[in-house]
């Protein structure tokens, strides 16, 4: 089997090994699944990875079936399989937990080009919040006198906690994070050095989890 | 996070094994591994360490910290610390719960070695739940870990996070309602929109 160690992805025109796509998908996988609001789609890794794979399971089935390089591959692909339909799965979670949130920040979003959502996402988004509407009507509120009748989703909108406590491992020193101080009106500030690992609220560190300054844990 | 997802990223740590057959290199996305050579030890991911182990393709060598010696010297340096020592590795007790599930008997002093991680481990969870007690009565929202290995860090979970988060909503409601002590039937209206951010 031919090496496949160089991967060359369109959108940064730059090579970077399949490796590295796979560790940048995990550590997005494990960001989404611990973080409370959905962050920026990872969309040309997916692409990317489920296109190694296709090739790697191409070659796969022209090994003779008792090879145990067949079986290691195999299993090789089983577990990135899973970190990438757990990681699509959990974003999907989100989209329908806070559609209407999510929705209206990213039709914001999208005037200015910095989408969250990839474009599937975005309709299933909007696909599953006017089949919730339509539902709705269809179960009660046509049956309801006139005045009663209409719907008013933004008050049906639920936000993502910005407040919870989250753990965190820093990947480089970042000084400065100001934490709120609610008795005293007296903000912290604290400095995460590289590699230590800390509990705090989500919303002071939301862009150090996006430009991937902060794992979470 | 589920524990088994915990324990699947641990999987990708590398360990060292002697397989009893020969083959090439092979080349798998996450990096390229052999040539395996009967006899000879090489560095394989654990997960495949375990696969090749289950078919009885290799021995398992043990890491080197996987040792009584080593062990016994980083329990008692965790007894003496007031804090968490560092561990000798990120994911200590899933390399152990599966080298010494699968591969116990290459492994010396194996039962040894489970009970000394398993005290190890107790030592750091009884650590944890006290500094976790301090960090609730002191009223923090931040607090710092270091050297706690993700598997400490996915057990308290469940609890501390949203005992934090609980402890900043009454905090918030506290303070929406001092300025306007005496009218309580408004503020509680108030308080209550004020947990729904």
């Amino acid at each position: 089997m031919e090496s496949l160690s160089n991967v060359d992805v369109s959108d940064e025109e730059e090579e970077i090994t399949a490796d590295i796509v796979l560790k940048t998908l995990q550590t997005a996988w494990q960001n989404e699944c611990l973080a409370p609001e959905i962050l920026p789609h990872n969309n040309d890794m997916v692409e990317c990875m489920l296109g190694q794979i296709q090739h790697m399971e191409r070659n796969i089935n022209k090994l003779p079936k008792t090879d145990i390089r067949a079986s290691i591959h195999k299993m090789e692909l089983s577990r990135i399989k899973f970190i990438i339909c757990n990681y699509l799965r959990t974003r999907l979670n989100k989209i329908e937990k806070y559609c209407i949130s999510i929705l209206n920040d990213e039709r914001q979003r999208m005037e200015t080009g910095t989408n969250y959502l990839t474009v599937g996402e975005f309709k299933y988004a909007q696909e599953y919040l006017l089949n919730m509407e339509t539902h709705l009507k269809n179960v009660v509120l046509d049956k309801m006198p006139g005045n009663m009748k209409t719907l008013e989703m933004n008050k049906m909108a639920v936000y993502p906690n910005l407040q919870t406590h989250v753990f965190l491992k820093a990947n480089s020193t970042i000084s400065g994070v100001v934490l709120e101080d609610l008795v005293g009106d007296q903000d912290e500030e604290i400095d995460l050095e590289e590699g230590s690992q800390h509990i705090l609220q989500y919303k002071p560190i939301a862009d150090l989890v996006k430009n991937g300054k902060v794992q979470l844990v | 996070m589920d524990p088994y997802e915990i324990e699947f990223i641990g999987e990708n740590r590398i360990v060292s094994v002697i397989p009893n057959f020969s083959y090439d290199k092979i080349y798998l996305i996450c990096g390229e591994f052999g040539p395996f050579r009967a006899g000879l030890p090489l560095n394989v991911p654990l997960w495949l360490a375990i696969m090749l182990k289950q078919k009885q393709k290799c021995r398992v060598v043990p890491p080197d910290w996987m040792d009584v010696e080593a062990l016994e010297n980083i329990k008692e340096e965790e007894k003496r610390s007031r804090f968490f020592t560092k561990m000798p590795n990120e994911h200590y007790m899933v390399e152990a719960k599966l080298i010494l599930g699968v591969a116990a008997e290459d492994v010396p002093n194996a039962a040894e070695i489970k009970t000394i991680i398993k005290d190890i481990w107790d030592i750091r969870m009884s650590k944890l739940r006290t500094s976790m007690d301090a960090l609730m009565k002191s009223g923090g929202s931040y607090g710092r870990l270091d050297h706690l290995t993700m598997m400490e860090i996915n057990s308290v979970k469940p609890l501390l996070p949203s005992a934090m988060d609980e402890l900043y909503r009454i905090k918030m409601m506290t303070k929406h309602r001092t300025p306007t002590a005496n009218l309580n039937s408004s503020t509680i209206s108030q308080s209550g929109s004020s947990q729904n951010i």
